[in-house]
């Protein structure tokens, strides 16, 4: 990947030969080039030196992103838009799904990812699903040091809508008219193709 | 098999047979259909209610087993011993805490014909917590019956390979650190 800011801006360059007469180690300012879209803080570079007789060339070279192949629609205005997922992915797809998490399981940004609203929160909520059926094992949150959790019944779930700890019992079930329903699944996704002839059934 | 003597062929049609069903990961109520099926023998063409046809059913990993939403909180076991003040309501968490093969054991009885077989077919039911099975049961098992649930993959269990042929689906900025 060809190196993206090499400082040719003439201050840059009068500071480098400035503090390399000196010989003095000093913290060397950065100076902001603001390229098409860019934020303000700068991403991290690998500072490499060429030496060509008298003149020596620091550059800072950003670790690149190799050739990604090609969207099937790149008209989208989303990413899943232009891969055509539009109502095919579910709580499943980790694959999918592990590329918009962070570390500690959270979700990345809208404005980093590109999704569109709708998409984004879809996600989200699979992401939260994918998490309680446990399909995440490697993207838990930071406990802070020397705690303890306490033990928890290990119970295996799936398609689970609401937070664990939020959830009261059903005490009265009421009658077949007026059923208290134990919701499976999210209405976010009840656009999925699916090639089944029974509908989705979420109000177990 | 039409090649089998008669005798043989009337001996393999009304055997009492043996089935093995996995419950890890899968859901009871689903588990629950599976056997009741096979208890009244409705899996026979020769099914007649009077007529005893029913199978034996082994279900090991019952401690495992998987509930979809959040019925581990929700769903509530109602009971009454008769005397006042004696209404008893628990959650599937506790009641699995309490006894594991109590979910399945309840769903399989509110499942088979209300009629005086349900006891005898409750008992050629046979519910085993984790995968060790006693050796005489072992010696009896005919069939494993296929999971009604497919489980689905945890991202641990992907190999790098599987992983690399994903395709990116967004580019990051180049200006954007991962944490």
């Amino acid at each position: 990947m060809a190196a993206r800011c090499v400082w040719s801006t003439v201050s840059g360059v009068w500071c480098l030969a400035s503090s390399l007469s000196r010989g003095v180690f000093q913290k060397i300012n950065k100076v902001p080039l603001i390229c098409a879209g860019s934020v303000q803080c700068r991403g991290i570079r690998q500072v490499v030196e060429k030496t060509d007789g008298k003149t020596t060339t620091i550059e800072g070279i950003s670790v690149g992103a190799s050739q990604w192949p090609q969207p099937p629609n790149p008209e989208g205005r989303c990413p899943i838009c232009r891969w055509n997922l539009k109502h095919k992915y579910s709580y499943e797809d980790v694959l999918l799904l592990g590329q918009f998490i962070r570390s500690d399981g959270g979700m990345l940004p809208r404005r980093v990812t590109g999704l569109c609203t709708e998409e984004h929160n879809k996600i989200a909520i699979c992401v939260k699903m994918a998490h309680r059926a446990g399909l995440l094992p490697d993207h838990r949150p930071v406990l802070p040091e020397g705690h303890v959790p306490k033990p928890k019944p290990q119970l295996n779930r799936y398609l689970t809508r609401w937070s664990v700890r939020s959830v009261k019992p059903i005490l009265r079930k009421g009658l077949k008219w007026c059923k208290v329903r134990m919701p499976v699944g999210d209405p976010c996704l009840k656009n999925n193709v699916h090639y089944s002839l029974k509908p989705v059934y979420m109000k177990h | 098999m039409s090649s089998f003597s008669r005798s043989a062929q009337q001996w393999a049609t009304f055997a009492r047979s043996w089935y093995l069903i996995d419950a890890r990961m899968q859901p009871p109520g689903k588990i629950s259909t599976m056997c009741s099926i096979r208890l009244q023998g409705k899996h026979k063409p020769i099914y007649h209610a009077l007529s005893d046809c029913g199978d034996h059913v082994v279900i090991m990993n019952i401690r495992h087993i998987a509930f979809s939403g959040n019925k581990w909180e929700q769903k509530v076991y109602s009971s009454h011993t008769g005397y006042p003040g004696g209404f008893k309501q628990v959650t599937a968490v506790q009641l699995h805490q309490k006894d594991p093969r109590a979910i399945i054991k309840l769903a399989v009885y509110g499942m088979l014909p209300r009629n005086l077989l349900r006891r005898t077919m409750m008992q050629r039911l046979h519910l085993f917590p984790d995968d060790d099975l006693p050796e005489d049961i072992l010696k009896n098992l005919t069939e494993e019956l296929p999971q009604p649930r497919r489980i689905p993959r945890k991202l641990s269990e992907y190999t790098q390979e599987e992983r690399d042929a994903f395709p990116r689906i967004w580019v990051p900025p180049e200006d954007f650190r991962m944490k």
